[in-house]
């Protein structure tokens, strides 16, 4: 980790009035990378950029953190059928709130990127998925994207070459599932977003059973950054493991809430007090959950040397997960925390999966009795066996999401549970 | 060959089967209840889950690793699998709820939590008796519920279609019958609504569930959700008998059970029979069940003065038959065979006929272009009309068929409805004296002046041969008056008769039509008439068939009954005619 992260000049929303101009970002060096590829197209074979990325270990940004080059070297080899890129803007967790930014202020990036995996991996239809309700994101991306068109990155024989691609915006109806990548892919096919069984993986088998690859915005957004600068350069960004500029999203109990972009490995507490302006009203930290909602909350007092990177981060307890910090205060009742985060993954669950399905529901109302003071200590109990039930027994994740804030919470702030549910014991005693 | 141990056990597999259905192949169990083998493996029940292993492989030299025991080291899945969902691999090790605490641990949570939302109301449940929750609950659920919070109730008894009513609350969101829409009958009429605990199967707004294959659904959910609004409330599975048949209304001959009650036809249900219907069967096919119960010809009739009929007993309907036959010359009786009745039914009448000299039965097949699709519904509405060829019946049209009655004297009609479906008019037979033997009442027999009651497919055994060409057969589900479900061996033997009390008696006699085989009142017949003609049995009929007709030489009811029927060579072309 560089020790000067806070000069860190930002990358992927550099502070450039009118960026998401097509004029503004070529004449900040925008669409260089690719040309730089398709100009060079021997230097940069599909193979060479690949590795180029895999090297630069680009984690990806949705959430899981996997290798975005080694993703990419998962596709078959092209057997003249059609295959796609599925760029995954479907930002939908409580507290993530990061790929808005690149949407709003540097799409070009995005689409830069998007273009350079869809050349890399021998895609010539990218789809880009974003959450119907943010309509305007749509809007302003697709603004970009016309542009783009107009400029001849985006099409048929792309800046001269014989490569053509194209780019469509879809946007979904609004489900949190769907932002689950395979459950997105049902939804760009038009049907109701289920997760799909893994296996086949979509790189085998994905949009209409061809290979498919689904990347996240930001993750996309990071690959022009590799190839201008190198793989070198990229990996030497940040924390060793999980390198690069990373956007945190920083909500809650802070004085100045927002996106920033630093590298990774900045220390959690150091983001929290210089860069968020430290806890409103000069109150004391509680709790933090670091990488949005579905990733264990962590006590203030396990947040000391703590860096944002995976590892660190897995060592006290929890996930990057995406980067969007929830900051609670010392006033923060962690039972009515809790329940909405419940309340939120139950109304969110699919109802695909048994567990989940009727899972997240009784999580949700039992936490509700304990909130409403009616809980016994029992319920704790259950909460914990209930959670063990769910976890690891669905075809996605989402259950795992739900489960994890439940255990992590009752486990981290038990006596806060206890005293809840020994207040309504009275009435028996 | 490819290896797998399940449950310490080895066994041998070809091609990539899936770990349930290999399960369930060698007559072991799991339970599940969104699979259906017909049907895409969603994985969402979850209900199937085994441990899993697989052996690791030395990289170099592709050799299994083995520990130090000498046994094969084994790589095992961090979480429990779905073993519907779980393609075997050599060597892999398996272990189901039999060998593994954790597997049955995890059964039974599923089960909790598919029972937490459940309604536990099993006593009025219509699915009670035949359903996979209570079976899998009784056998690997929990022995009491942890769920104290409030129940989510979702809608109750919602008309889908014309023919289904749904039970939301019940519904487990398995699937199985949108899946049934989407990859089966292709109406794609269903789909999952709401999201979480709150979701359940319905249609798109304002369209309803007229799949004619809907019924389909209602015998694949595993719970109460869907029921058959014709069937709801009337019977208990466990209150009925269950006797293999074959569909009569059109020409696929679907395999299917019949459900009895009190010597009714309460509800039919598809068999499984991979070559002929799989699991499935036409919703139409189940609506025939009111045909077997109601608008019986019941009692020989006789018209008398004008166009009254009235009921006559057996001697005096034998009696005029006869006197009918005497009066009048063979060569002027008009003998009609159909495609309606079994090959038994068409051999015997013909063969009456031709011992007293007519000429061979004729018949019309019952076709309508167009009235088919290309899964079960056939455009031919006749279950034997492959039989009648077979038999070398006299296949002709509607035209030769009314000069051929124009030149008779006296008609014989067996089974067949040939005014209703316009082949003639009632005025055609008008200068003829037309005697019918049948099962229901119609316009012929309106026309007909001696009417002879015959039993019906649910009450006899008899064989028919579809449209491909396949011979398969009936037996009989109800009684006459002149039979007895425990002397009957072809009877099934429900668990009213088993358990019941010799005091009992699950049988009304109002609910038993006076009617005789064809052949039995053929017997009678011809000893009136001191002709030759004598069988004790269907079976009888059927061996003097098989010396007399080639095609049919190598067919017995036993054969049939290994074989869950049989393909008969007959060409293809003829096939596509019918």
């Amino acid at each position: 980790m560089a020790q000067d992260w806070k000069s860190f000049e930002p990358q992927l929303i550099p502070d450039i009035p009118n960026l998401q101009k097509i004029e503004v970002y070529e004449e900040n060096g925008g669409y260089n990378a690719l040309k730089k590829i398709l100009n060079d197209q021997q230097e940069w074979s599909r193979d060479n950029v690949v590795n180029e990325v895999k090297q630069a270990n680009i984690r990806g940004r949705g959430g899981a953190g996997f290798n975005a080059g080694l993703k990419w070297s998962f596709m078959p080899d092209p057997d003249g059928g059609p295959r796609y890129l599925a760029c995954n803007g479907d930002e939908s967790e409580p507290g993530t709130f990061k790929d808005r930014k690149i949407f709003e202020f540097n799409p070009h990036l995005f689409i830069e990127g998007a273009l350079i995996a869809a050349y890399a991996m021998t895609i010539d239809t990218i789809y880009v998925y974003i959450r119907g309700e943010y309509i305007s994101w749509v809007e302003q991306l697709q603004d970009a994207v016309d542009d783009a068109y107009e400029q001849g990155y985006l099409g048929e024989n792309i800046l001269g070459t014989d490569i053509s691609i194209d780019l469509e915006i879809t946007y979904g109806a609004g489900a949190y599932i769907c932002g689950e990548e395979t459950s997105m892919l049902e939804s760009l096919e038009g049907k109701r977003g289920y997760p799909r069984v893994k296996p086949p993986f979509p790189a085998q088998k994905g949009l209409w059973g061809r290979p498919t690859t689904i990347n996240n915005i930001e993750t996309l957004a990071n690959v022009p950054l590799v190839i201008n600068n190198g793989a070198d350069w990229y990996s030497d960004v940040g924390a060793e493991e999980h390198p690069g500029p990373v956007l945190y999203g920083i909500s809650g109990h802070v004085n100045q809430p927002g996106v920033y972009e630093y590298p990774t490995g900045v220390p959690v507490l150091e983001l929290i007090n210089d860069v968020a302006g430290g806890i409103r009203g000069g109150k004391e930290l509680k709790a933090l959950i670091p990488g949005g909602s579905s990733t264990p909350v962590l006590r203030a007092d396990q947040l000391e040397g703590v860096t944002m990177n995976s590892d660190s981060l897995k060592e006290a307890g929890s996930m990057m997960g995406t980067a969007g910090m929830v900051v609670m205060d010392e006033d923060t009742d962690m039972v009515d925390v809790l329940w909405r985060i419940a309340h939120f993954y139950h109304h969110e669950s699919c109802g695909q999966c048994t567990p989940c399905r009727e899972g997240t529901g009784w999580l949700e109302k039992v936490l509700l009795k304990i909130k409403n003071g009616n809980g016994e200590m029992k319920d704790l109990d259950l909460l914990l066996d209930v959670g063990n039930q769910m976890e690891g027994r669905t075809i996605c994740a989402l259950a795992d999401a739900a489960v994890w804030p439940v255990r992590h919470t009752i486990n981290r702030f038990r006596d806060e549970f206890e005293a809840r549910c020994k207040k309504s014991s009275h009435a028996v005693a | 060959m490819p290896e797998v141990f399940i449950d310490g056990k080895r066994y041998e597999f070809e091609g990539k089967p899936m770990l349930l259905q290999f399960i369930l192949d060698q007559g072991l169990e799991v339970p599940f209840f969104c699979y259906h083998p017909a049907m895409s493996i969603p994985a969402n029940c979850r209900q199937c889950m085994v441990k899993v292993g697989t052996p690791v492989k030395d990289r170099e030299t592709g050799e299994f690793e083995k520990d130090e025991n000498g046994e094969r080291k084994i790589r095992w899945f961090p979480n429990p699998q779905t073993s519907c969902s779980t393609p075997l691999q050599d060597g892999m090790v398996v272990h189901t709820q039999e060998t593994s605490e954790e597997v049955a641990r995890a059964q039974k949570d599923n089960l909790e939590f598919i029972l937490v939302n459940h309604p536990l109301d099993c006593p009025i449940c219509d699915q009670a008796g035949e359903c996979p929750l209570q079976i899998q609950t009784y056998k690997y659920g929990p022995e009491g519920s942890r769920f104290e919070v409030k129940k989510v109730h979702k809608p109750k008894r919602v008309e889908l279609g014309p023919r289904v009513t749904l039970d939301a609350e019940r519904c487990i969101n398995c699937t199985r019958c949108v899946r049934f829409t989407e990859e089966i009958s292709g109406t794609n009429q269903l789909t999952i609504v709401q999201r979480g605990d709150d979701n359940y199967p319905q249609t798109a707004a304002g369209e309803e569930f007229d799949d004619p294959y809907s019924m389909n659904t209602v015998d694949i959910c595993p719970v109460g959700a869907l029921t058959s609004t014709d069937f709801r409330f009337k019977a208990r599975v466990w209150e009925m008998n269950q006797t293999p048949s074959i569909d009569v209304t059109n020409g696929k001959g679907c395999n299917i059970d019949l459900w009895t009650r009190d010597n009714e036809v309460l509800r039919i249900t598809p068999r499984e029979n991979e070559e002929v219907n799989d699991y499935w069967m036409p919703d139409a096919g189940r609506e025939a069940y009111k045909r077997f119960n109601e608008n019986r010809v019941d009692r020989p009739s006789i018209k008398l003065d004008g166009n009254n009929q009235s009921n006559t007993s057996w001697n005096n309907a034998i009696e005029t038959f006869a006197e009918v036959l005497e009066a009048n010359n063979a060569e002027d009786i008009l003998v009609i065979g159909s495609p309606h009745a079994s090959v038994e039914e068409n051999f015997a009448f013909n063969k009456f006929f031709n011992l007293l000299g007519s000429s061979n039965a004729k018949f019309i097949p019952h076709i309508i272009p167009g009235a088919g699709d290309d899964f079960l519904i056939t455009d031919d509405q006749a279950p034997n009309t492959n039989g009648c060829r077979a038999l070398n019946l006299d296949e002709v049209d509607s035209n030769s068929l009314q000069s051929a009655i124009s030149g008779a004297k006296v008609v014989v009609i067996l089974s067949d409805d040939l005014v209703g479906r316009e082949i003639l008019s009632a005025t055609d037979l008008n200068d003829s004296y037309t005697i019918c033997l049948t099962t229901n009442q119609t316009e012929t027999t309106q026309a007909s002046d001696l009417v002879i009651p015959i039993t019906c497919v649910a009450e006899h055994a008899a064989s028919y041969v579809n449209v491909d060409g396949r011979i398969q057969r009936s037996y009989p589900a109800k009684e006459t008056k002149y039979t007895n479900r425990r002397l009957n061996l072809e009877m099934s033997e429900g668990r009213l008769d088993r358990f019941g009390t010799n005091f009992d008696n699950w049988v009304s006699e109002d609910n038993k039509v006076d009617c005789l085989p064809l052949w039995q009142f053929l017997n009678k017949l011809a000893e009136r008439i001191n002709l030759d003609f004598s069988y004790k049995h269907s079976r009888d009929v059927f061996d003097d068939i098989r010396e007399q007709f080639e095609i049919l030489s190598d067919i017995s009811y036993e054969r049939m009954d290994e074989e869950n029927g049989v393909q008969l060579p007959i060409k293809q072309e003829e096939v596509k005619q019918a």
